[in-house]
């Protein structure tokens, strides 16, 4: 009949489906599916019981199957509240239409309705059935991983967050346990089956070893699921999130990958429209009118809409020494040295790209923080910085107007990827972006022109507009509405500019905000914004600011001085400045002439292909040293605790002895004691041992025969073996002696007699050092023992 | 092995191992190349048990018996038991005296040192069954008087074993009285030879003197009692004797009775051994003669032939030893 096999292979069905937990809100799904998998695994054994085909063992599962769905939720119309009727059928029909579309009408968690509930259990259920079949009647007990596999992997696929690792854990273990089990079974076939954890209960027979056997497929078991979960933790770059979920929600799936956050637009709008206005973050800084502090940089229009292209993460990203490389372009203007303190709330979810202002060079923040060099973007792939503070400084470009007409060539990787436009992009919007550049052939000319077409009469400001989604929207907003708030505003500018054939992108993130009385600056979800920038070598990435601002627009947006109309309108003489800005741009102490001299001889050359990224191979062997270093720590570990444990043990029977020295008794045989475990230990390491059934007599005889000892080593171990023997049994044990001499006599003797593999093991990684792990081991398999079930 | 020196006990042990090795010496001029035999024949007397000696005819059953009878100078009897044989016959009787005019007692020859009882498995079930107080209570009541049997009190017996012809085997609770079962072994062609040579002319059994004294022997076994047995290994013996009672081959465990002969057994080999405590492996060495004629095998063991003696070597070769003092 099977019955073990049959309720570890309804175990391990009920421990994967423990996986479907994100999919369901409650938990009486879980109880709807164990009720399926009991059904199914009686009709198994009903089935097995008379020896009926296996494809009768299919439809007894099925069958059981369909009377426990009837019984569960179509009792009322059932004959006899069990027996399927017509009207039972179509009911559960019914049900199975509204759960159906319940779980398409709802995002996970599915509320449990009957219908999501009768699904969850029919779903089980199957899964039950095949395993049961699979691995009980057909003894194929490794495919059946394959339903339970599907199962787990549902709500992975489902949901952008992964399963718990100790879902992970639990569904393994279930697995583990079927192939054990029928391992076990396979091996003893034939013979008869023992257990011999605890011999005394239940001694092994001419058969034994298959418990041992057992015993060492649960610890391999064991160490694989270990090395799955930990595995990833260790390894730099791969990040146990992006496997199991472990640490909390995540959103990106590896170190290594590529990178995927919410749409920031998306983000941008909802917190547009957010009623409460809540505080996202405070900041100070040094600088009189600071900057916007900039999230995202969309460098690519996919054709509807822009979005930066996939991020690929590795490990050389990291932030080193809190450094940012160069800004890209940046070297023949003006900057200001910015420093900034950023407290992002703590209400402030999921914020895992930093709001700096640009260009940040360095940002002093805890964590593995990573930056993406073109863009200049810093986010992490497991950190959140909710409710953390940390410190930012600039490089805040000042260009004028001039500066900008004079903007040197464009290099040719900034022209190759920052120009793109999609090839079926619809006449009108070329249409509409030269005749918004009418004569102007500069590029910052054209720039001007475009911010002042936005920022004219034609166009107004509304967050009530739906948020952009197919490039249709974009060009009926630019033809018919003309109203929109500053994703359509910046999408369409930075569009138009590429058409012109200036290099432009998309930031998301916040406007500078308000002063507070105190100085400090506080920023809210009202003031999330989007704003095209625009690429001036020599100025670098410059923004624009398309968006109507004050009470009829962005209220919190401005213009940088640049940018201003009164700029555009005279020949470049310079800005009169954007409020609060335009005066300290004089030759305060803060504005350097460029970036920092060796920082601008760095730019130029750092404008190969990529951008400003820096060289590769500097930051990969730090990954490679910590894996390394990791790996020299394990492997050093064994020695460590052999070495640890030596010291511990003879100190602790000296310790022990001159205590005890002042009452009645000197020497409790705490030395002798420590000398045979010293000894043991020895010759574990050498790969000698004896049976726990050899007292110290019996086993210095084995050992003295074995190594064919004489003379001062063959008295050393008779010695150590009469102390311990004295110290266990004997009414008085003897005094220490030289007892710890003749440990290391012994050593050297055990050294001596074994090949130089085994000396060198004994030296390097030494057995004995595994002992106590082990043995904690076996004590956690014994626990386990109780729990098994018991033999058929 | 040195020499314990401490206490009285030690030096007891010396003058106990200087006669026990007289002891020995003494037999095994008679039992040529036994002398595990010979050394648990002592050990048994030394822990005041009995004796069962099981083989086959011939193999010098009788005349280890009655070789360690005539060593120790004590009063020896002997009784071959035959299915005629009456318990009045080993007890003693109570006769009436014509001259005195009244019943007078008759010992029998359990009263005795050394009763030596030959191929004790072919008397009657009723017979055997009489020596049954003597062993234990080393006392006989006879018509509702009780004699108390004087010390060292030990039988020594032989039995063929129960597959031969007209013998009945005896019941579990006899052989739960033994403290240990010897089988001699057909001794080795070397030892043969020369027994050849020595009994070739007269028995040497005929040419053995007394070479201690019955005071002596309950000296010996005065020191016996005082040899350490330290609670780790009391809790061991008790471990040993507990693993045969759950132990899948066998229907019949050990008694708490062989536990007791265990451990004195133990006491007797360490005081041989001139120790003043036991150890582990004085356990280990007397559980198959201690401990394997009282198990019984299930009917499975049986079909596989699976020897108490195996299945009690087994475990003494699995249970761990005590490591510490408890």
């Amino acid at each position: 009949m099977r019955a073990r096999l049959t309720v570890i292979a309804a175990v391990a069905t009920l421990l994967s489906s423990i996986g479907l937990y994100p999919l369901f809100s409650g938990t009486g799904w879980l109880w709807a599916g164990l009720g399926a998998i009991i059904a199914v695994s009686s009709a198994g054994v009903l089935a097995r019981r008379f020896r009926l085909p296996a494809v009768l063992n299919l439809a007894a599962g099925l069958a059981a199957l369909h009377l426990y769905l009837t019984a569960v939720y179509t009792g009322s119309q059932a004959f006899l509240g069990i027996v399927p009727t017509p009207s039972s059928l179509s009911k559960i029909g019914s049900l199975m239409a509204a759960g159906w579309s319940a779980a398409n009408k709802y995002a996970a968690p599915v509320p449990l309705e009957q219908g999501v509930s009768l699904l969850a259990a029919l779903g089980i259920g199957l899964v039950a059935v095949i395993v049961d079949l699979l691995a009980v009647r057909l003894r194929r007990a490794a495919p059946a991983g394959l339903p339970l596999l599907a199962m787990y992997s549902v709500p992975a696929a489902v949901r952008e967050e992964s399963v718990s690792w100790i879902a992970f854990v639990l569904g393994a273990a279930g697995f583990l346990a079927l192939l054990l089990a029928d391992a076990s079974e396979q091996v003893t076939a034939w013979g008869r089956h023992v257990l011999a954890a605890r011999w005394t209960e239940e001694t092994p027979t001419g058969t034994g070893g298959t418990g041992a056997l057992a015993g060492a497929g649960r610890r391999l078991g064991i160490a694989a699921v270990a090395v799955a979960i930990l595995l990833p933790t260790i390894i730099p770059g791969i990040h146990p999130r992006g496997i199991f979920g472990l640490g909390g929600p995540g959103d990106g799936p590896g170190g290594s990958g590529p990178l995927q956050t919410p749409d920031p637009l998306v983000t941008l709008h909802q917190q547009l429209i957010r009623q409460d206005n809540g505080m996202i973050l405070t900041y100070r800084s040094d600088d009189p009118q600071p900057d916007y502090l900039r999230l995202y940089g969309l460098d690519k229009f996919d054709g509807d809409r822009w979005t930066y292209s996939t991020l690929t993460s590795t490990p050389q990203d990291r932030l080193k020494n809190h450094e940012l490389p160069p800004p890209p372009g940046l070297y023949g203007v003006r900057t200001r040295t910015v420093h900034s303190t950023i407290t992002i709330s703590a209400q402030t979810a999921k914020v895992r790209f930093l709001p700096l202002p640009y260009a940040p060079t360095k940002v002093d923040i805890s964590g593995d923080w990573r930056v993406h060099a073109p863009s200049l973007m810093v986010y992490s792939l497991n950190d959140q910085a909710g409710g953390r503070t940390f410190t930012v400084t600039s490089s805040r470009p000042l260009p004028t107007g001039d500066d900008l007409v004079n903007a040197g060539p464009l290099p040719p990787e900034v022209q190759s990827t920052f120009l793109e436009v999609p090839q079926l992009l619809p006449k009108a919007v070329r249409t509409i972006a030269s005749q918004v550049a009418g004569r102007a052939t500069n590029p910052y000319r054209k720039a001007m022109a475009l911010e002042n077409y936005f920022t004219g009469p034609l166009f107004r400001y509304s967050t009530t507009t739906p948020p952009p989604e197919k490039l249709n929207d974009l060009i009926h907003f630019l033809t018919v509405t003309r109203t929109g708030y500053c994703e359509q505003f910046a999408a369409s500018m930075a569009l138009m500019a590429r058409i012109l054939g200036i290099p432009a992108r998309v930031a998301v993130g916040y406007t500078s905000g308000h002063v507070r009385a105190d100085g400090t600056w506080e920023v809210r979800s009202s003031d999330a914004h989007a704003w095209p920038e625009l690429y001036f070598d020599g100025a670098g990435w410059v923004r624009f600011e398309p968006t109507p601002a004050g009470s009829g627009g962005q209220g919190s947006a401005w213009v940088p001085d640049y940018a201003l109309q009164s700029t555009s309108v005279g020949t470049g003489h310079g800005g009169t400045g954007a409020p609060g800005s335009g005066g300290h741009s004089g030759p305060t102490g803060a504005i350097t002439a460029g970036p920092h001299p060796g920082r601008a001889h760095g730019d130029v050359s750092g404008l190969g292909p990529q951008g400003g990224n820096h060289p590769k191979g500097t930051g990969a062997p730090v990954g490679w040293l910590g894996a390394i270093g990791l790996l020299l720590v394990a492997l050093a570990a064994p020695v460590g605790v052999r070495l640890a444990s030596r010291r511990r043990r003879w100190a602790q029977a000296e310790h022990r002895s001159s205590r005890s020295a002042a009452g009645p008794r000197v020497d409790q045989g705490e030395s002798a004691h420590a000398a045979w475990a010293e000894l043991h230990a020895d010759a574990v390491d050498h790969g000698l041992a004896w049976r726990p059934s050899d007292s110290p007599r019996a086993a210095a005889h084995r050992l003295t025969e074995l190594l064919e000892l004489t003379g001062p080593a063959a008295e050393a171990l008779a010695r150590i073996a009469m102390a311990e023997e004295r110290a266990r049994y004997a009414p008085q044990p003897v005094p220490a002696g030289t007892l710890r001499t003749d440990v290391r006599t012994m050593r050297e003797a055990f050294a001596a007699s074994v090949d130089r593999q085994t000396r060198l093991r004994a030296r390097v990684l030494p057995p004995s050092a595994m002992i106590t792990l082990r043995s904690a081991g076996t004590r956690l398999l014994e626990a386990g023992e109780y729990l098994r079930l018991p033999k058929r | 092995m040195a020499i314990s020196t401490h206490g009285d006990v030690g030096r007891g042990l010396d003058g106990l191992a200087q006669i026990a090795g007289k002891i020995s010496t003494a037999i095994e001029s008679v039992i040529e190349g036994k002398p595990r035999a010979v050394r648990l024949a002592l050990t048994v007397l030394l822990a005041e048990g009995h004796l069962l000696i099981e083989d086959v005819p011939g193999v010098g059953k009788t005349m280890l018996a009655k070789a360690l009878a005539r060593s120790v100078d004590c009063t020896v009897r002997r009784v071959q038991f035959t299915p005629d044989l009456l318990p009045s016959d080993i007890t003693g009787v109570s006769a009436y005296n014509q001259d005195r005019r009244e019943f007078e007692f008759k010992p029998g020859p359990v009263f005795a040192n050394i009763l030596v009882g030959d191929e004790i498995n072919r008397a009657s079930p009723k017979t055997q069954s009489a020596l049954l107080e003597c062993m234990e209570e080393r006392q006989v009541t006879v018509d509702g008087t009780t004699y108390h049997l004087e010390r060292p009190f030990m039988v020594v017996a032989t039995q063929n074993p129960v597959e031969m012809e007209g013998t009945y085997p005896l019941p579990e609770a006899q052989r739960d009285r033994f403290t240990a079962r010897i089988s001699m072994g057909y001794p080795d062609p070397a030892a043969e030879l020369e027994m050849l040579d020595v009994h070739g002319q007269s028995s040497p059994l005929d040419r053995l003197v007394p070479v201690a004294a019955a005071a002596d022997v309950r000296i010996l076994i005065e020191l016996v009692h005082r040899v350490h047995v330290a609670p780790a290994v009391r809790q061991y013996a008790i471990d040993v004797v507990t693993a045969t009672r759950n132990h899948p081959a066998l229907r019949l465990g050990a008694s708490p009775r062989a536990t007791l002969h265990l451990v004195r057994a133990a006491r007797a080999k360490a005081a041989l051994d001139e120790r003043d405590y036991v150890v582990p492996d004085d356990l280990q060495e007397l559980a198959v003669p201690v401990l394997a004629h009282r198990l019984l095998p299930t009917a499975e063991a049986q079909v596989e032939r699976r020897l108490p003696e195996q299945v009690v070597a087994e475990i003494v070769d699995r249970l761990p030893v005590p490591d510490r003092r408890r």
